[in-house]
């Protein structure tokens, strides 16, 4: 018996019980590792420098390339996925309030907890046979904002997601585009650039009816009076900022700050940052409401956001699950904020070209409630929701067993389940970036792969998604 | 610095992919260790890894080639002609000769010596994270005496604004936060690490003490004994108990040795790794890895609730041969977050410890830590590894970099390793000459600060006239500007504008510095202030100042800084005449010259110069004196937006 098959009779035998596990991951991919590294690297090295001059090798994978924008909706505290997005109905403990109806591919789905998703399911494609690493919340959180495992060396200086994203999408920027490549909406504690240039970071933003935090100079008396506060600034301070005798940190300031002022009172900001009451409404009016209020809005105006990142927190229900209070209402604010982007997001003609991908950080324990405190635990079986960027919807692709606890078909060609570095590997195959680039300009002078092990082909996007 | 290795690089990443392919076939067979959940390494990107070292190396052969010329053109070194200070060449400290002669050979050039506006206003940033005030920076320039430079960093380093910086310091480098991903400290660990940090640092105590305290630490209670905050920072939930000692194992290596790689080699061997990296790296075996990590084999890390019965909150306890820390490291593990621990055939189940620099372990008796913290500090890397991350403070550039990736192999200038190895510093002579002068003094913090700010090369400008090369860096012959600290920034602006904060911290009372904050993460609390929720806080969040854990502090510079210095109310009501006690408030009253240099020397510690006093002074008297108020916030609110105000030069 391996350590795996170990490790799946140990959750079958305590399917509650499973918290001290928190990893199980290295043997099944140490050996993976090793096979194809027996097989020899075949690569090829990129011999321009990107900005700056950094030097990448690409193992030279052909990306998808199908989107131009990623929404990534990260779930934080893990949803029940047999609850949703992977419905099991348990008999005597399944309230009859979720009103589970039977949806094409995608099985029983239950349009109690969802109803006006229910009417987007043509666009979900539903990943069931993705499985966690790790079964703590900060950890795993940030897994799969960095897509590698946080602990290892690189994992303190890895960038998030978006980072990667902007990085690599900034030669695409027209010099008009004001906004900031990456996007994070709700997301204070979204993880960083890691080693890459601050101007990559997640630009953190809670969206405010009033719009965007420091870009209107009403404070300061107004554009009339910023502007020659501008120009005065650049009458007494040029000297320090062109061609600066302090060098480059001090012109990399004045290019933030051209770059400020050009968002200080720019109509697109004001409109894509602030929104009425009625939108708000429309969206559910909650905090997650008004962040995919905002992600439409920022796409739809074009000024060059590329990756947006929103939080919807307080899905970790230890305790009552179906409180009122709990799934039931949490689950409400999901469906109104998500059906009413994806409604947008299409009517705009956005759908296609942005690939939103929705998640938690794990899953959360299959069956009967936890004995005396009727909620669920933390699982690393789990979901992701795809849709939009020519991803085929109406489907789940991987499936698990009549609990839902196991995967019985994985719906990949790779016949594994997906983890969080495939995830990161589909993102950016999605958006044209080749996932196998590794970057010689890591402080560790070791090279920093956008998907660990990509060039060995161990992890890798699932392209079925597209199928 | 970030551009020349980028294009050191380049050239690194091109010669060796032309070796990749020939040595591909090979790869298995190097992976002589088992390498599972480390995402960090792999053959192949040790010889990139090397490829860009030698290139390195030619780079800078190139460049002491071409300018050979201009080496012996070089004169004399600038003499010191603005200050009364370090006239004469024959002043120059032991640190100083090795530093000019290095740049000398190099064929450097360096800058100008500071004015003394320019270093009073470095020294005290650079020593207390404050800019002076006003009436120092008078004084300072009214003191005649020869010495004065020197005395000016004996006031500061007596100050309590000092003690404050360097705790703030120290609770970086020591990862103090009320919680991280692993660990949660409660606001009530975290205050007394913060109180035992500044206590050392009131004292002066010498920091082997303090590492000792740290590594050696027992207690029952965190919230009472603030040095058990550093070990339960090394906790890791629902793995084995291994993990928690490699993680305690790696930051003490990391913290106190310069050593990161000490987290590496906690998964595997050295070699197939660290080979490119590290010539002490590449033969070390994880068995020894595990015999250092042994020392804290039989410390038991514990949570004991505040309540009975209630799991929230806690406090932690460190105790020896505690629960189930009762026996020496054992190989026993296949779960964990590190590959499985194991023996090897013939090798016993459980790991003394033995400290790898000296291969001494525990005497008779001794507790496994008190003999590492002796270990430790006995160790001479211990000094040299101190002396540079605190040197990185002052130049913004280590000998070392990144601080934490010393080769202990590579350290001895009168042993310098064998080809093609090189020595790792940028200047042995320069870091060996700190860490001895740090070990004469008994380990004292204020010393080595003193001799380090007290040096020329220290007191060198910042600014050039272009054609500065950027791999002239490492000699130190220009001081490297670096953007203020979020806490540094928020508390010139006080000084500047006369507008104090204020913020209750539970259980620390009522702070007026950003620099007394007892961490860097939601400081103050979001709801508790007086300018709408969450904005100083966020504004403090714009400059980056990290979070203790996963998110390192940074001098970078970004789009959300300029936004919240153009627009933030936080600097807006600080430029405000209307805003009472305000330095406009106070001021507005004086004549228009006056008044100009009153601006200038409150908010950026120095006079105009001729061009600046004119056009303020054109500024100040346009459109009648009906505007002159507004006038006067508008140059107060450009001189905030200063470059020379948000950066320390």
């Amino acid at each position: 018996m391996n350590e795996r098959e170990k490790f799946e009779r140990l959750i079958a035998r305590r399917p509650a019980a499973h918290a001290p596990l928190f990893f199980e991951r290295p043997h099944l991919s140490r050996r993976r590792f090793f096979r194809v590294l027996g097989a020899g690297v075949s690569g090829y090295y990129v011999g321009a420098p990107l900005r700056g001059g950094e030097a990448v090798w690409s193992a030279g994978a052909t990306p998808q390339n199908k989107a131009k924008n990623v929404i990534f909706i990260l779930l934080s505290g893990a949803m029940s996925q047999i609850d949703t997005f992977d419905f099991k109905n348990v008999a005597g403990v399944t309230p009859a309030s979720f009103a589970p109806e039977s949806a094409g591919d995608i099985g029983l789905f239950p349009t109690g907890l969802f109803p006006k998703l229910k009417d987007h399911l043509a666009e979900l494609a539903i990943v069931r046979s993705m499985r966690a690493y790790a079964l703590v919340h900060g950890l795993a959180r940030t897994w799969v904002q960095i897509g590698r495992n946080p602990t290892s060396a690189l994992g303190a200086v890895a960038p998030n997601l978006g980072s990667v994203v902007a990085l690599e999408l900034e030669p695409q920027r027209q010099p008009s585009q004001v906004f900031p490549t990456f996007l994070a909406l709700n997301s204070d504690d979204a993880a960083g650039p890691g080693y890459f240039s601050a101007k990559y970071a997640p630009f953190k933003v809670q969206p405010l009816a009033t719009g965007l935090r420091n870009t209107s100079s009403a404070a300061a008396g107004g554009p009339g009076v910023f502007a020659d506060r501008v120009n005065l600034l650049h009458l007494l301070d040029d000297p320090l900022r062109v061609q600066s005798p302090f060098g480059k940190s001090a012109e990399d300031m004045d290019s933030f700050y051209t770059q400020a002022r050009a968002m200080v009172d720019h109509p697109a900001v004001a409109q894509a940052f602030g929104f009425s009451t009625a939108d708000s409404q429309r969206y559910g009016n909650s905090a997650f409401g008004n962040a995919c209020l905002l992600a439409k809005q920022v796409l739809a105006a074009r000024q060059g956001t590329r990756y947006i990142q929103i939080t919807l927190g307080g899905w970790d229900m230890h305790q009552d699950i179906y409180d009122p209070g709990e799934l039931p209402a949490l689950s409400k604010t999901l469906d109104d904020g998500l059906a009413a982007l994806l409604g947008d997001l299409k009517s705009a003609g956005l759908l296609s070209e942005t690939l939103i991908v929705m998640q938690g950080e794990f899953g959360r324990t299959v069956g009967p409630l936890s004995a005396g405190d009727n909620g669920r635990d933390h699982f690393l079986q789990q979901f992701v929701v795809f849709a939009g960027g020519g991803v085929r919807g109406g489907r789940a692709i991987g499936r698990t067993d009549a609990t839902g606890a196991f995967v019985e078909d994985y719906g990949w060609s790779r016949n594994r389940e997906p983890h969080p570095e495939d995830v990161e590997a589909t993102i950016y195959s999605a958006l044209g970036i080749d996932w196998t680039k590794i970057r010689y300009d890591d402080p560790f002078g070791r090279g920093f792969e956008y998907v660990p092990y990509a060039k060995d082909d161990v992890y890798g996007p699932i392209n079925e998604l597209w199928a | 610095m970030k551009r020349q290795l980028k294009t050191g690089r380049l050239a690194a990443a091109a010669a060796a992919a032309a070796v990749l392919a020939a040595q591909s076939a090979d790869l298995g067979r190097e992976l002589s260790a088992p390498h599972a959940e480390c995402s960090l390494f792999g053959p192949q990107r040790e010889r990139f890894a090397n490829g860009g070292l030698l290139a390195a190396q030619r780079e800078a052969q190139a460049l002491s080639a071409a300018s050979t010329e201009a080496a012996t053109a070089l004169g004399p070194l600038p003499s010191r002609s603005r200050s009364g200070a370090l006239q004469t060449p024959g002043s120059l400290g032991p640190l100083d000769d090795i530093l000019f002669t290095a740049m000398r050979a190099a064929g450097v050039t360096p800058t100008e010596p500071t004015t003394d506006q320019e270093f009073l206003r470095r020294v005290t940033l650079d020593l207390t994270g404050r800019i002076p005030t006003a009436a120092e920076l008078t004084a300072f320039l009214n003191d005649a005496s020869p010495n004065k430079r020197e005395a000016l960093v004996e006031r500061l380093l007596a100050s309590p604004a000092w003690v404050d910086k360097w705790t703030m310091y120290f609770g970086d480098l020591f990862g103090n936060a009320a919680r991280t991903a692993q660990v949660v400290r409660f606001p009530e660990g975290r205050n007394a690490f913060y109180r035992w940090i500044k206590a050392s640092l009131q004292q002066n105590k010498p920091y082997d003490q303090m590492a000792r305290e740290l590594i050696a630490a027992t207690g029952a209670n965190s919230y009472e004994q603030g040095e058990l905050n550093f070990l339960a920072g090394g906790f890791m939930g629902g793995g084995p108990i291994q993990d928690t000692f490699d993680r305690q194992a790696a930051d003490t290596a990391r913290t106190f040795l310069g050593i990161a790689h000490m987290d590496c080699l906690l998964c595997h061997d050295g070699r197939g790794h660290l080979d490119a990296l590290s010539l002490w790296g590449r033969s070390f075996t994880r068995y020894q890895a595990w015999q250092f990590a042994g020392f804290f084999a039989r410390t038991q890390l514990a949570r004991v609730p505040v309540t009975q019965g209630r799991p929230n909150p806690y406090y932690w306890s460190v105790l020896n041969d505690a629960g189930r820390a009762r026996t020496d490291y054992t190989l026993n593990t296949t779960t964990g977050n590190r590959p499985e621990r194991q023996p090897r055939p013939g090798q016993a189940r459980t790991v003394a410890p033995v400290y790898p620099f000296s291969g001494r372990g525990p005497n008779p008796g001794e507790p496994y830590r008190v003999a590492l913290a002796r270990e430790i500090t006995s160790d001479f890397q211990f000094a040299r590894a101190a002396v540079n991350y605190l040197w990185k403070q002052f130049f913004g550039l280590g000998f070392v970099e990144p601080p934490d990736q010393f080769d202990p192999a590579r350290q001895d200038p009168n042993h310098p390793p064998a080809d093609p190895w090189t020595l790792q510093p940028s200047n042995p002579q320069a870091l060996e000459r700190l860490a001895q002068d740090f070990v004469r003094s008994g380990y004292d913090l204020k010393a080595l600060m003193r001799e380090i700010v007290n040096s020329r090369v220290y007191q060198l400008s910042a600014r050039t006239a272009g054609g500065w090369n950027p791999a002239w860096d490492r000699y130190y012959a220009r001081h490297l500007v670096r953007r203020l600290d979020a806490e540094e920034i928020h508390d010139a602006l006080i000084t500047a504008s006369g507008v104090g904060a204020s913020y209750n911290i539970a259980g620390l009372g009522t702070v007026n510095w950003a620099m007394q904050f007892p961490e860097t993460a939601g400081m103050p609390a979001p709801n508790r202030n007086n300018s709408g929720p969450g904005a100083v806080t966020a504004f403090l969040d714009s400059f980056l100042r990290g979070n203790r854990d996963d998110v390192p502090r940074s001098r970078e510079t970004s789009l959300p800084q300029a936004l919240d210095l153009l627009n933030d109310n936080f600097v807006l009501m600080r430029a405000r005449a209307s805003t009472p006690n305000s330095l406009l408030a106070r001021s507005l009253g004086q004549p228009d010259d006056q008044l100009v240099t009153t601006l200038w020397v409150n908010v950026l510690s120095r006079f105009p110069t001729d061009a600046e006093r004119a056009a303020a002074l054109e500024r100040l008297r346009s459109g009648g004196a009906g505007q002159r108020t507004r006038n006067a916030e508008d140059l107060l609110w450009v001189l905030y937006n200063k470059i020379d105000f948000m950066f320390n030069y």
